[in-house]
This record gives C-alpha cells, sequence and structure tokens, in this order.
C-alpha cells in the first residue's frame, strides 16, 4: 500500500504544478504591463520608459513563459513569492501575517461543521420520519440555500446590532470568531448532514443491518455499530470538497467581518489588478485544495478494507 | 398532443413551481415593477413598506420591490447567459474529447481535471482580477469556471458509448461522424447534463449574488440581489429591511433548485407510513376482514 | 397437564393464529393470514413456497427483522420458548437479544458487513450472549468456525467478507448465528445464493448441527427438492396460508393438496424423458393486496369447485388415516373436509 499513497502523492504534485502554472500563464498573459506599473508606484506619473525597462529586465519579465514560470515557481519553494504590486510589501510578510486568521477561521469552521452534520445525521437517521428528522429537514435545505453572506448579516443583526452580545469586526476576543466561524461553516454543516442522512439511510436498508438486528441490537446500536462505519468514505470525500470550498466561504467571511485573512487579500490583490499576488495566492489555494484531496484519499484508503485490496492486487 | 399533455402531467409541479414563479417575474419584470428601478426620490429616503412602496425605499429613495423584480431578471439573464455558454463550451469539449480517443483524450483529460481542482468562484475571482470587474467580464469569469464539469461528464457519457456495437453499426453504414454524434451520443450526453444544470442553476445564482456582493460582478445602477446586499449593510442598524429582502429572495430561488436536485438525485428508500395514517389504514383493513368473514360464513 | 399441553409449553416455537399485514407507502399486504404452527425442540421444519407466499414474514417479522421502512400490524401470538414476541415494540426481539435464535440470510456477501472483520463480530456476540470475556470469546469463535467447517479458522478469523467465497461466507453466518448458543436457528434461503455444488454442503452443515446440538431449525425455501434430503416436517404455504403440513415423507410422497402437487409435478426428474412435457401451474400467485374470499388457490386449482371454493374458505384439518399432524386445508381433496 505504502506504493500507491507514494505514487498519489507524486500525482498531488504534479496536479500543483500543473495547476499553478496554468495560472502562472493565465495571469502573466493579462493586459497591463506589469513594469510599467511597478514604475508608476515608484516613480509616480513621471516614470520614464527606460525605467520601465530596467525594471522589466530585473524581474525577468522578457523572458520566455516557461522560463519565467520555472524561476517563480522556485522562488516560491523557498518562500520568495515576489513583492506587491500596489503596496512594494513582499508577499511572504502578508502571507505570514495573515495565514493565522484564515487557518483559525477554517479549522474552528471545519469543526463545527463536523460537529454540526454528524448530530443533526445521526440524530435525524435515528429519529427517521419523527418529529425531530422533519424539523432538521428543512433546516438543512434552508441552510444550505441561504448564501453565506447573507447568513453573516444576519446573525450581525442578531448578534452584534440587537442583541449586542458579540463585537462585529475584528479580532480583538474569542466571541469575534464566533459569527464568521458560524457563517464559514452553516453552508458545508448543512451540505454534510445531508450526506450523513443520506446515506446513514441507505446503508441501514441494506442486508448487514438486518443481520444487525438480528444479532439483538435496539436500532440505535445499529446505526452506530453497523452502519456509521459504512458512511465513513461518503462522509470524508464530501467533507474534503467542503474544506475546499470553504476558501470562498472564508473570501466573503473575512470581507464582512474586516478580518485580516488571506481571502481578504486576495479580493485586494483583484481589486487592484496586482498580477504577483494574484500568483502567490492562486498557488497557495491550489497546493490547499491538492493537499486536502490527498489526504482524503490516503485515509479512505485506510479505512475501507475493500479499497485496501484492490490497491495491494 | 396528447403525449405532450401526459408528459407534462407527470412533471414534479410542486417542486417546478417556484422556479416558474421566478422565471416569469423575471421576464415580466418591467410589467410587475411600479418604478423604473433607477428611480431615485430624495423626499423617500428609507420609507418602511407602506402603500405606495410595497417594501420600502432604500437610501437613494429607489423603490425596493421594483428593485427585487428587476434584480430577479439580471439574475436568471445572467445565469442562462453562463449556463448555456458553459453548457456549450463543456459539451463540445467534453464530446470532443470522448469521441477522438487516445492521447488527446488523455491529454484533455488531464487538463480538465486540474481545471477541476480549482474551486469554481477562485477561477471565476481569478479571471475578473485579470481582466477587471464588470457584467460581461464576471460573465466570462463564471463561464470559465463552470464549463469543465460539463465536460467531464460529457466525455464520460461518450467514451462509454462509443463503444456500443450499434455505434459501430452506423460506422460502417457510411454515416459521417458529424450525424453519428449528433443523432445517437448527442441525446445521451444531454439528458445527463441538462438534468444536472438544471440543480447546478441554483449555485450559479448564488455565485453571481457572491460577485456582486464582493463588487466584482453586476455593477450599480444595474440592481442584483447580491449588489443590493452589500449596499444595504451600511444600513443595517436602520434599516435592515435592505438586507433581509434580497437576502430571502436569493434564499428561495436557490432552495427552488436544490430541491429540484434533489428530486432528481434522489434514491427512494421508503419512509415508515406516519402514526394517524397507518392507524387508518389499519382501520380499513379490520373492517374489510369483518365484511369477508360475514360473507364467508353466510354463503 | 395431557400430553400435547405439555409438548406444546416446551415447544421452541408456537404460531398461533398469526396475521401479519405489511404497510408500504403505496399499498397494504397481508403477507400471513391466519396461520398456527408449532415448532418442537431439535426438529428441523421446512417452510416451502413461492415467492409471495409469505414464507420470509412468517418468522422474520415477529423478531422484528424486515426491511426499514415497512410498517407491520401482527396479530395472534408468537412464543419462542415461552416467551411472547408479538405485541413488543420493533425494538425488542426478546428472543433476539437473548440469543435463544439465531438466523442465518440468504445472500451471505450482502448480509455481512464489509467493513467488519469475520471473528471478532462472533467473538463479540458470544461475549454479549454467554457471559464470558474476551480471550474466551475469541475462543469460542474461532471453534465455531471449526465447527461450520471453516478450514484454517485462525486466519480466517481476521479476514474481510470480501477476502472469502460464498460458500465460505455462509458457513461464517452460521457460525455467527451459532454463537449465541441459539434453541432455534431460522435459515431463510440459505442456499439460493450459492453455488449448487456448495448448497449440499451447508444443507449437510445444518442438518448435522441441528443432530448434534439439538438445534431445532426452520429452513424456508422455494426449492422443495431441498427439503427432501435434510427436513422432518414441510410446511407448504401459499398466499400467507398453510395449505399442507405434515412428515415430509407424507407430504412428498403422497401429497393431498392440489397447489402440493402442482408443485411436486413441476420438479423435473433426473430419469424424465428429455422430450417429455414439464408441468407448471397455471396462472400466477394471488395479489395479497386484498383479502381472499374462500380459497386462495381456487383461481389457479382444475378440481376447485365453482361458487363453493371460492367462497367459503377451506380449514386446515387433520387428513384421515394419517398420523396426527398431516393436515390439509382443502375442500375437496381432505376427506375430513366434507365431514365438516
Amino acid at each position: 500500500m505504502k506504493k500507491l499513497i507514494a505514487r498519489r502523492m507524486i500525482f498531488a504534485i504534479a496536479m500543483v504544478i500543473a495547476a499553478s502554472a496554468l495560472a502562472f500563464a493565465v495571469v502573466a498573459a493579462a493586459p497591463g504591463n506589469v513594469a510599467a506599473l511597478i514604475a508608476e508606484r515608484i516613480a509616480g506619473p513621471s516614470a520614464t520608459a527606460e525605467l520601465v525597462r530596467q525594471i522589466a529586465d530585473d524581474l525577468g519579465l522578457n523572458d520566455p513563459l516557461p522560463l519565467r514560470y520555472l524561476s517563480w515557481l522556485n522562488n516560491a519553494a523557498t518562500g520568495d513569492f515576489g513583492s506587491s504590486l500596489r503596496s512594494g510589501k513582499p508577499i511572504s510578510e502578508e502571507f505570514a501575517q495573515r495565514l493565522p486568521v484564515t487557518a483559525t477561521l477554517i479549522v474552528c469552521g471545519g469543526i463545527i461543521a463536523l460537529v454540526m452534520s454528524l448530530s443533526f445525521g445521526v440524530l435525524g437517521a435515528i429519529d427517521n420520519g419523527g418529529i425531530v428528522d422533519r424539523l432538521l429537514r428543512p433546516v438543512a435545505l434552508v441552510s444550505a440555500s441561504a448564501p453565506n453572506f447573507f447568513v453573516a448579516a444576519i446573525l450581525v443583526l442578531i448578534f452584534s446590532v440587537s442583541l449586542g452580545w458579540l463585537p462585529a469586526f475584528g479580532t480583538g476576543s474569542i466571541g469575534s470568531w464566533i459569527m464568521p466561524s458560524l457563517s464559514v461553516a452553516l453552508f458545508p454543516g448543512a451540505v454534510l448532514s445531508r450526506v450523513v442522512r443520506i446515506n446513514l439511510q441507505d446503508t441501514m436498508s441494506r442486508p448487514f443491518a438486518t443481520t444487525g438486528f438480528s444479532k439483538g441490537f435496539s436500532r440505535p446500536a445499529v446505526l452506530l455499530r453497523e452502519a456509521l462505519p459504512n458512511i465513513a468514505v461518503p462522509f470524508l470525500t464530501t467533507f474534503g470538497a467542503q474544506l475546499t470550498l470553504m476558501i470562498i466561504g472564508a473570501i466573503i467571511v473575512e470581507t464582512v467581518f474586516a478580518l485580516n485573512g488571506i481571502g481578504s487579500f486576495f479580493i485586494e490583490v483583484i481589486r487592484f489588478r496586482d498580477f504577483i499576488g494574484m500568483q502567490a495566492v492562486l498557488l497557495l489555494f491550489i497546493a490547499f485544495s491538492v493537499s486536502v484531496n490527498l489526504v482524503v484519499d490516503i485515509l479512505c484508503m485506510f479505512i475501507d478494507p475493500q479499497l485496501r485490496r484492490r490497491t495491494n492486487a | 398532443m396528447l403525449n405532450v399533455l401526459r408528459w407534462a402531467g407527470r412533471l414534479p409541479w410542486r417542486i417546478l413551481a417556484p422556479i416558474v414563479l421566478f422565471i416569469l417575474v423575471a421576464l415580466f419584470a418591467p410589467l410587475i415593477a411600479p418604478y423604473k428601478p433607477g428611480v431615485q426620490d430624495y423626499s423617500a429616503l428609507l420609507l418602511p413598506p407602506g402603500p405606495a412602496h410595497w417594501f420600502g425605499t432604500d437610501y437613494l429613495g429607489r423603490d425596493l420591490f421594483s428593485r427585487v423584480v428587476m434584480g430577479a431578471r439580471v439574475s436568471l439573464v445572467a445565469m442562462s447567459t453562463v449556463l448555456a455558454s458553459a453548457l456549450f463550451i463543456g459539451v463540445v469539449v467534453g464530446s470532443f474529447a470522448g469521441y477522438v480517443g487516445g492521447r488527446i483524450e488523455l491529454v484533455m483529460i488531464s487538463f480538465i481535471d486540474v481545471v477541476l481542482c480549482v474551486p469554481s468562484l477562485i477561477i471565476a475571482l481569478a479571471f475578473i482580477g485579470i481582466f477587471g470587474a464588470g457584467y460581461w467580464t464576471m460573465v466570462g469569469a463564471l463561464t470559465m469556471a463552470w464549463w469543465a464539469n460539463y465536460a467531464r461528464m460529457s466525455r464520460a457519457v461518450v467514451a462509454s458509448e462509443i463503444g456500443q456495437p450499434y455505434i459501430e453499426a452506423a460506422r460502417v453504414m457510411g454515416a459521417s461522424h458529424l450525424w453519428i454524434y449528433v443523432k445517437h451520443l448527442l441525446p445521451h450526453v444531454l439528458s445527463l447534463v441538462v438534468v444536472y444544470a438544471s440543480a447546478d442553476a441554483g449555485a450559479l445564482v448564488l455565485a453571481i449574488a457572491t460577485l456582486s456582493f464582493l463588487s466584482l460582478g453586476v455593477q450599480p445602477p444595474i440592481p442584483e440581489w447580491g449588489q443590493m446586499l452589500v449596499d444595504g449593510m451600511s444600513y443595517l442598524e436602520e434599516s435592515p429591511r435592505l438586507v433581509i429582502v434580497p437576502g430571502i429572495a436569493l434564499t428561495l430561488v436557490v432552495i427552488s433548485f436544490n430541491l429540484l436536485g434533489e428530486h432528481f438525485a434522489l434514491k427512494k428508500v421508503p419512509k415508515p407510513l406516519p402514526r394517524r395514517r397507518l392507524t387508518r389504514l389499519m382501520e380499513a383493513r379490520r373492517t374489510e376482514e369483518e365484511m369477508l368473514s360475514r360473507q364467508e360464513t353466510i354463503g | 397437564m395431557n400430553a400435547q399441553a405439555q409438548m406444546a409449553s416446551q415447544a421452541v416455537l408456537q404460531i398461533r393464529d398469526l396475521k401479519i399485514d405489511l404497510y408500504t407507502e403505496t399499498v397494504c399486504v397481508r403477507a400471513i393470514d391466519g396461520v398456527s404452527l408449532e415448532v418442537a425442540p431439535g426438529e428441523m421444519v421446512a417452510i416451502v413456497g413461492e415467492s409471495g407466499s409469505g414464507k420470509t414474514v412468517l418468522t422474520l417479522a415477529p423478531l422484528g427483522l424486515m426491511p426499514e421502512g415497512v410498517s407491520i400490524d401482527i396479530i395472534g401470538s408468537v412464543k419462542c420458548r415461552g416467551n411472547e414476541l408479538v405485541g413488543k415494540a420493533r425494538s425488542a426481539g426478546t428472543a433476539l437479544t437473548r440469543g435463544d435464535v439465531g438466523v442465518v440470510f440468504q445472500d451471505p456477501i450482502s448480509a455481512l458487513n464489509p467493513m467488519k472483520r469475520i471473528g471478532p463480530q462472533l467473538c463479540s456476540q458470544a461475549m454479549r450472549k454467554r457471559g464470558v470475556n474476551r480471550a474466551e470469546g475469541r475462543q469460542i469463535a474461532i471453534d465455531l468456525l471449526k465447527r461450520t467447517g471453516i478450514p484454517d479458522p485462525v486466519d480466517r478469523y481476521q479476514r474481510y467478507p470480501h477476502e472469502m467465497s460464498g460458500g465460505m461466507l455462509q458457513r461464517a453466518m452460521i457460525a455467527l448465528a451459532l454463537a449465541g448458543k441459539p434453541r432455534l436457528l431460522i435459515a431463510d434461503e440459505p442456499t439460493t445464493a450459492l453455488d449448487a455444488t456448495v448448497r449440499a454442503q451447508i444443507l449437510e452443515l445444518i442438518k448435522d448441527i441441528q443432530r448434534t446440538e439439538g438445534i431445532a431449525v426452520v429452513l424456508i425455501t422455494h426449492d422443495i427438492g431441498v427439503v427432501s434430503s435434510v427436513a422432518d416436517r414441510v410446511v407448504v404455504l401459499y398466499a400467507g396460508r398453510i395449505a399442507e403440513i405434515g412428515s415430509v415423507e407424507n407430504v412428498l410422497t403422497a401429497p393431498v393438496h392440489p397447489y402440493t402437487k402442482g408443485l411436486l409435478a413441476s420438479v423435473p426428474e433426473i430419469r424424465s424423458d428429455v422430450r417429455g412435457t414439464v408441468s407448471g401451474i397455471p396462472g400466477s400467485p394471488p395479489d395479497q393486496s386484498h383479502l381472499h374470499r374462500g380459497c386462495p388457490f381456487s383461481p389457479r386449482c382444475a378440481l376447485a369447485i365453482p361458487d363453493h371454493c371460492d367462497r367459503i374458505r377451506p380449514v386446515l384439518l387433520p387428513i384421515p388415516g394419517r398420523s396426527e399432524g398431516d393436515q390439509a386445508a382443502c375442500h375437496v381433496t381432505n376427506p375430513a373436509m366434507k365431514d365438516a
């Protein structure tokens, strides 16, 4: 099996390179002269053509595309992402400042989504058609449909404006993380609880569930002992996909709550057409996405004995 | 004619109704909206709902109801444009890859997989970052973000169907590649892709709203629900209406599309009957039994 | 207490006037329509019938082993070792919790959880039902695997279902059913999903277990040929009612009920002419969503008396001139009916 894990990791690295190459190519092909923008920032409107040419040479902007990509990737591997076109600050500095914010947001959101989906899904499946189940289903539907910026706005309206319990901006106290995390977690939590609920129900109608009953277990016991392990793979797969989507959630939530994370940074670089910043952030997002998929795949291989067999064969 | 009516009767109307309503409102928006959405009335700022303005007015005195109604039209048009383009590009690219096979197909699959690696909205944002914000940039960006999934599906369908004997038979009979594709393969592709797209539409409406919320999509003064929401954020305390109304509109539309998707996808696992209905059925059965035993003893 | 009552109180399974209705969202089906049956300790009773005859529902429904989403209404009495099963909630299949009953299902590959190893399931069942610790449970599990004819049981203990063949898995399932030291084993079509060569082996195993452990067996099958080699008594079920019941020898050599005759006639014999006719029973099984008036077999019966067989319900009565347990429910062929 180790062979397959190694193969999977190589594939992941190839993915990152391919995707980032694509991103790099697209950004590099963009209209707008990077050197001219930098020159303008440094010297103002009186920047000479001479200066522009010099900057272009310095940055290697006149080299062929593959060379530029490789040198950029090489720099990125050592943590040098260049300097922002807008502020001139090294991007690695920005990352160092902002990464903890986004990371905290995604981790908190992920945990909330995990707890929410497992509890709602299992409760709904145990109840199967009863009051709790019938109540949870529309709640999950609405949560999976409402835009997360709307959810964030409503949370602010209730807890900041009306009740005054939680602060609406900034990262001062622990309390200021509650609403952002909830806003990020609600949509994935709802999608995941649907996955849990449907898969549990599906599994409960399979023959081995009846065998579970024949062992003398009650319905909740069969659900937890026999059915739950079987939903691990679809659950993990969906969780991984939702984790990737949480990047987008983070972008929005950081904007609404004025948090200084990678998400809000991405919006800034987009608004100001900071191509260098864009390339760096895209690389980060791609790496995150691919890593999550990799971890999920490897975990699934460990969990499902049938997947394990297929890999050994 | 009768067959069409019968087919129409079997459609899930409870689920389709809100979507149809959305489409109708969007199509007839100019007729429904009492005011032109851009009309500003400085004497009527931030009015609460009343007879003159059913949803009240916003911070520029514009009628909220008209803006919401026109916003439906903007969402529908934008969503349809993106969906049509993404479907077209996706189906063409995917079908080509599946039909051609061999190394070309392999290269194209890898390309599609790489694109699918990145979340769609990130792709869209990257494009907007490169080409600037604006309505048409948004449409193009979302198209670029959305086509890959349809390409993957189309390729899978074409690749699996192409090995079938009836395709080979058609080739032998001299049918051209295009004819084979349109007559035999395209229907399969479309039946899968259209079903997915109809549920996907909700996600697209959400994406458009999200981009507009970030001021990177539909630009003012064109009304769009996400954009109206971000404008209303500054007035959250005074007039939460400005945020709540477009938010609810968005949620309702997305719910309808989600229900549609659920309808297509859900495997029918039988649910136990609700208690009251069960008791009624059991009583009916008991009565049936009594009547029968009386008949049997008499006869 | 007379001998009969004494026998009854010792019966491992005692079914009295059982009626079972199944309710789904679309239809209500009367699966069992008045069945009384007793299974004595250590005997093997085969229940034979077509699909839809109710043979699976008969024993599995009272134990709460019906598929999800089906609401069940059970009227009558089902006692297992004297404990009443009907009238309790679905989750309390007390006979199962106590380990009095073990069940072997039809398709072992789908009936066993693909994510669980075989051995630990046996071990935990043994621990729970027999009150032993883990080490003892493990030993019991290995012994059971050996008992059911699985070679190299210590290795097989660690295996997952997908690593074993169908026949091997069915043996494992039998071992699982035996883990609780049951007095009754219910085998629901245990050989239908297996290869022909393995079928005989599994049946032999079940017969062997019945003999040596003294466990009563209810063998559910649609294949009457299977019955003759292993069962003591046979129950022929049609449309949720008993058509005929008796010792295997009597029923198979001298069937009384027209349906039983038809079933036996439709089994091709190895000696019969290759070009000879294959007989079946005309018509199709009845729709169980409505209650039947009279005899449910009458539409397909060549001997049916019009306006009699389809109006008055035939009662299950002993066949005169035969041992007491042999009974048939037919107006025409059971002489006892004429006197009634």
